[in-house]
């Protein structure tokens, strides 16, 4: 069917010009006001050797020092490390606990609804308070986990879980993953729901077990929507601040250092402004790079 | 479908047991808000609070500002939701209907822009808003906090205007009235649900927030908003739990109401914009 153009058509090409942009006008401001200038100083800062950020001095001479020390310092492989390792944790779990959970709830049963709400509860969490109830749990002398622990033999001793490093990692890694899987399990909820009841009744016609249908239709029919959300959990990873900063502060002997805690630390904990902004630089490069890659995945949305 | 007994009750126990240990956290806070203090020091734990102290609320409300905590929380993410809503819904309606020039890329950054660390925005932010003097003042976390919400509701409200039908402003326009007219008489009230949903959804983001407001608000405790007042809380009375608890349960409620309450509309517009 030929789209008929009327008068009335807001996607005329005279009404393409003023109206559009007149609308459009307020957010581009705003986000050049908030959002492209701030970048715009954060890289000019990079290049510059300054501690605390004041606009209202003369700018320093250019300098490319930040990068160089930035990339010979031991203290930032060590954050990228972290965040690697964090990323692939949490992500993994995230994934396993948010696929289990959305499967089981997207069968049907007497007060499914309600298992819903609750399994994706923990989004509706604020992180601050996650990070409360979590601090709480894994406190050394009176938390749940150590009792727990030592209830069912796994541990001997209390474990300090603030002051080791591999505990210390457990904690911030637990922490995101209840607070990550909901995401993912409500998006792949809303992917199971869009793949047709016929594909399972064929399956069954032709003799495949449980295992076989989630094997061969459940997952690959998921598959674009398990690559979106897992970029996201990444990314959320990569880039999570509160969580870490208020169990940790990144410590103990920066365990749980990712390159977002090593930005801030470096900025408000030193006041070496100029060097936190080339690691937010750094960290935002490969920011971009994923979100990039995100976009091969979907230019139908845009 | 025919469906045997016992996977059936196999389901059921699945359900019930996973749902409980997802939750139990939250439980958990609720039990440690209405234990007793000396119940908090004692192995093993007691798992249902067998007085429950109910007036750990009031004392704490007394006790510490968090009334004024959650005054600010809401006045900087009414603030924030005012000014992004503004400015989406005019940006959200254009990328829907109109194909400006640039409006594709414009969107394209606004969706990159979601994806920005907040620990890289905060250095130049926190320059600017020493130079303007707004730093521990709650502007700058409203401002701040725009750059998180625009970048969602932008793409929410497009979506939505995505599913109401061209032919609703082509009627109004043939009845004489101007595009602008068509969008705030005919668009904006047929939209109310998804207006709301996107702007609860604001909300939420502004008050989740604490690297900003750790960031401007530190040195100015009157205009501490509740997350960063709960951080205080943490460092300071490291032993008193039912405290920190009861506290975090007054934070967390109005976020948490909004999402029993809109549970399908948040969920909806979490997936929109990233999914496919």
């Amino acid at each position: 069917m030929t789209r008929r153009v009327s008068r009335f058509d807001l996607a005329r090409p005279s009404r393409r010009h003023w109206l559009g942009y007149l609308l459009l006008a307020p957010a581009a401001l705003l986000i050049a006001a908030i959002i492209v200038y701030p970048l715009f100083v954060s890289v000019d800062l990079s290049f510059q050797t300054v501690g605390i950020a004041r606009l209202d001095q003369p700018r320093r001479p250019f300098t490319t020092d930040n990068y160089a020390r930035l990339f010979a310092s031991p203290d930032f492989w060590n954050a990228c490390w972290v965040t690697l390792k964090l990323i692939l944790v949490v992500t993994t779990t995230c994934f396993l606990l948010g696929l289990g959970t959305a499967l089981l709830v997207n069968n049907r049963f007497r007060g499914r609804s309600v298992a819903r709400l609750f399994v994706a509860m923990p989004w509706a969490v604020p992180e601050v308070i996650a990070t409360v109830i979590f601090a709480w749990m894994f406190d050394s002398s009176f938390g749940l986990f150590n009792w727990l622990l030592m209830k069912v033999g796994a541990i001997d001793r209390m474990i300090n879980w603030f002051s080791e490093t591999g505990p210390a990692f457990a904690v911030v890694a637990t922490t995101m993953v209840w607070k990550g899987y909901p995401f993912v399990s409500i998006m792949i909820l809303a992917g199971l729901q869009s793949i047709p009841e016929d594909y399972y009744a064929a399956a069954r016609v032709d003799g495949a077990n449980a295992w076989q249908r989630l094997l061969n239709i459940t997952l690959p029919s998921l598959t674009p929507v398990i690559g979106v959300t897992m970029v996201l959990v990444m990314l959320w990873v990569f880039r999570d601040f509160s969580i870490i900063y208020v169990l940790t502060g990144g410590g103990p002997l920066k365990a749980t250092q990712t390159l977002s805690i090593m930005t801030y630390e470096q900025a408000f904990g030193f006041f070496r402004m100029g060097y936190a902004s080339a690691v937010g630089v750094v960290t935002l490069a490969i920011c971009v790079v994923a979100a990039m890659l995100m976009m091969r995945r979907a230019p139908d949305h845009l | 479908m025919r469906q045997r007994p016992l996977p059936r009750l196999a389901l059921y126990l699945s359900a019930v047991a996973t749902c409980a240990i997802l939750v139990f956290p939250i439980y958990w806070l609720v039990v440690t808000a209405l234990s007793q203090p000396d119940q908090l020091r004692q192995l093993p734990p007691s798992f249902w609070p067998s007085q429950p102290n109910w007036g750990v609320f009031g004392r704490v409300l007394g006790e510490r500002p968090i009334g004024l905590w959650l005054i600010n929380s809401t006045l900087a993410a009414l603030g924030a939701v005012a000014i992004s809503m503004a400015v989406s819904i005019l940006a959200g309606y254009a990328l829907s209907r109109f194909r400006v020039k640039g409006g594709q890329s414009l969107g394209l950054f606004i969706l990159t822009a979601k994806m920005l660390p907040a620990t890289l925005l905060v250095i130049p932010l926190f320059g600017i808003f020493r130079a303007t003097g707004l730093i521990g003042s709650l502007w700058s976390i409203i401002l701040a906090h725009a750059t998180l919400i625009v970048p969602f509701t932008t793409w929410m409200l497009k979506g939505y205007f995505d599913t109401i039908p061209q032919e609703l402003e082509q009627a109004a326009m043939v009845d004489g009235c101007s595009p602008l007219g068509a969008l705030f008489r005919v668009i904006l009230p047929v939209s109310t649900p998804g207006l709301a949903a996107t702007a609860l959804y604001g909300f939420v983001l502004s008050w989740s927030d604490y690297a900003y407001a750790r960031t401007f608000l530190t040195n100015a405790q009157g205009n501490w908003t509740a997350n960063l007042g709960i951080t205080t809380m943490k460092g300071e009375y490291v032993s008193n739990w039912a405290d920190i608890s009861a506290a975090s349960i007054l934070v967390a409620l109005p976020v948490l109401a909004i999402y029993l309450f809109l549970e399908r509309y948040l969920v909806g517009g979490l997936t929109a914009g990233s999914d496919k």
